[in-house]
């Protein structure tokens, strides 16, 4: 051992360096975002609570198909309609449920819906899902899907049963339906 | 007021009542600055919830303990179980016993002296009363049956051995300068002096002050308490009551060393030069400020210790005890005897 090196092991000026460090960081603007007063939004691509429109569902099962872990449950009927002279068929969706307790937010479903807009989104924004039991209060049916009821909308966003635009959900969907779906969207809600 | 009975008993009373509070509110409200700071430290708020800015997060937390369940383990050895935290916290509460705060000052013609008594074996005092606590450490690691227990007792004994001989050789060189046992002596002694005793000793503080945090079981020589390795050492078993009694003893333990360090190396409730006319203006701060305000600043560095430096292994522990602290303790001590008996014949 020189000199030296007894010398820097007597007096630890690494010691004060890193004192140093973690002083400096006593004067950093803190990282914490106080929660329950302060939200962070989040990106546009993130994956929350599901939006659902059952005016634009065309009752395809493409969703249910491409689900990894099948929570999402539809079952439907087919109607007869006469339209003027024709008969008409039309299908009606009696459930569509989703297990959101088991869901992994892959965002498959909202890729493989066919409909413009999305029948089915994820890009809500909302996150606060929070249930007590997870077993009824993450089931959601298509009543509860349109309503979001038991989920805190984050600030800003529109309910999907107002019409909730999948592109940006703080905004309103401007299109409105095609008049020949009319009698579908009544059958089925 | 020259009453016997209100010199002898009431006056000793009042202060021993006013010292205690004071004490017990500052060791509440130093948890709350360790949060506070190590938070701050690590980018975050730290505790803010409770009352105002989270002022009243200590008075949280110890309703929370007392009301805690007071578990004792099925084979534990219940007396000494229950003597231990009594053990350790009772030592860290006597030592103030002797220790000053400032000058003596006069309330409507009598004089009163900011300390319980000034023995003119204080520091000698201060150092056999704080060694008694490690038996709380000891006592409490051996009757929890627990091996966690078990080892951080072990190692806090060992610890405590290992750093109370280098810590003796740097007080030692402070009586040397000082000519006395007596805290208020030493102090007395750094006014004559007219420089605080750090400018002479600052390798005798140096020791004193690593030695001291490894007494207090402090970062970076937590070993006795190592969280990643003994869940929570000598404490393991602890809860409610008992475990605050260890907690408290810790914060206690660590005003005991500041207080200390501030007596014996700058100057205790003197301010800096404390002969130089030049700083005079500097008497405007009370006494007694000065001295909290450097125990507190010494309080400070114990927390940025905490939030800096990660645990040393035990064999570090030994060896920076054994081969670096004692040689240099006693070189020190030799030092230090050479320089006054040079200067002052």
């Amino acid at each position: 051992m020189s000199f030296g090196d007894f010398v820097q092991r007597l007096i630890p000026t690494d010691l004060f360096t890193g004192m140093g460090v973690t002083g400096g960081y006593l004067f950093r603007k803190k990282e914490t975002i106080q929660y329950p007063e302060k939200r962070m939004t989040p990106k546009d691509r993130f994956r929350g609570m599901f939006g659902y429109d059952i005016e634009r569902c065309i009752d395809c099962h493409l969703c249910a198909k491409a689900c990894p872990i099948d929570i999402i449950f539809i079952t439907d009927h087919t109607e007869v309609e006469m339209v003027g002279e024709k008969k008409k068929k039309k299908k009606i969706i009696d459930r569509y449920d989703i297990d959101v307790k088991r869901c992994m937010f892959c965002g498959l479903c909202e890729e493989a819906c066919p409909t413009e807009p999305k029948a089915i989104w994820l890009t809500t924004l909302t996150y606060e899902g929070t249930v007590y039991e997870r077993n009824e209060g993450l089931y959601f049916d298509k009543e509860r899907l349109a309503d979001w009821e038991g989920v805190k909308a984050f600030p800003g966003v529109v309910l999907p049963i107002d019409g909730q635009d999948p592109a940006s959900p703080m905004k309103k969907l401007e299109v409105a339906p095609a008049s020949g779906d009319e009698a579908v969207g009544e059958g089925a809600s | 007021m020259s009453d016997p009975i209100m010199v002898y008993i009431g006056i000793p009373l009042i202060k021993g009542i006013v010292v205690l509070g004071v004490l017990l509110l500052t060791v509440a409200y130093l948890t709350f600055a360790e949060r506070k700071f190590l938070g701050y430290m690590q980018v975050r708020l730290g505790p803010n919830r409770v009352g105002p800015k989270g002022w009243l997060q200590p008075i949280a937390d110890g309703l929370k303990l007392f009301t805690k369940e007071d578990l004792i383990p099925g084979r534990a050895e219940r007396f000494v179980f229950m003597l231990a935290p009594i053990l350790l916290f009772a030592p860290a509460i006597l030592v103030w016993a002797v220790i000053p705060f400032g000058e003596s000052f006069t309330i409507g013609g009598v004089e009163i002296q900011p300390f319980l008594a000034d023995i003119n074996i204080g520091i000698l005092f201060v150092l056999a009363v704080s060694t008694i606590g490690v038996y709380g450490i000891i006592l409490a690691g051996w009757a929890s049956n627990n091996k966690f227990s078990l080892m951080g007792g072990l190692r806090s004994a060992a610890q405590m051995i290992s750093y109370e001989v280098p810590m003796g050789f740097a007080v030692a060189s402070v009586l040397l300068m000082a000519g006395t046992l007596s805290l208020v002596g030493i102090v007395d002694a750094q006014r004559d002096y007219g420089l605080w005793f750090i400018f002479p000793g600052i390798l005798g503080f140096g020791i004193f002050f690593v030695c001291g945090v490894a007494e207090t079981n402090r970062n970076p020589f937590d070993l006795p308490e190592a969280e990643a390795e003994l869940v929570a050492g000598f404490h393991t078993e602890y809860s409610g009551m008992k475990f605050a009694f260890f907690y408290l003893a810790e914060y206690a333990n660590m005003l005991v060393v500041s207080s200390l360090a501030v007596i014996l190396f700058f100057g205790g409730w003197l301010r800096p030069f404390p002969n130089v006319e030049f700083l005079a203006f500097l008497d405007l701060v009370p006494p007694f400020l000065w001295y909290a305000g450097k125990v507190l600043a010494f309080i400070f560095v114990f927390i940025w210790f905490r939030g800096t430096f990660p645990r040393y292994r035990f064999d570090q522990l030994m060896q920076i005890g054994w081969k670096w602290l004692l040689p240099l303790s006693l070189a020190n001590v030799m030092l230090v005897a050479l320089g006054v008996l040079l200067l002052k014949g």
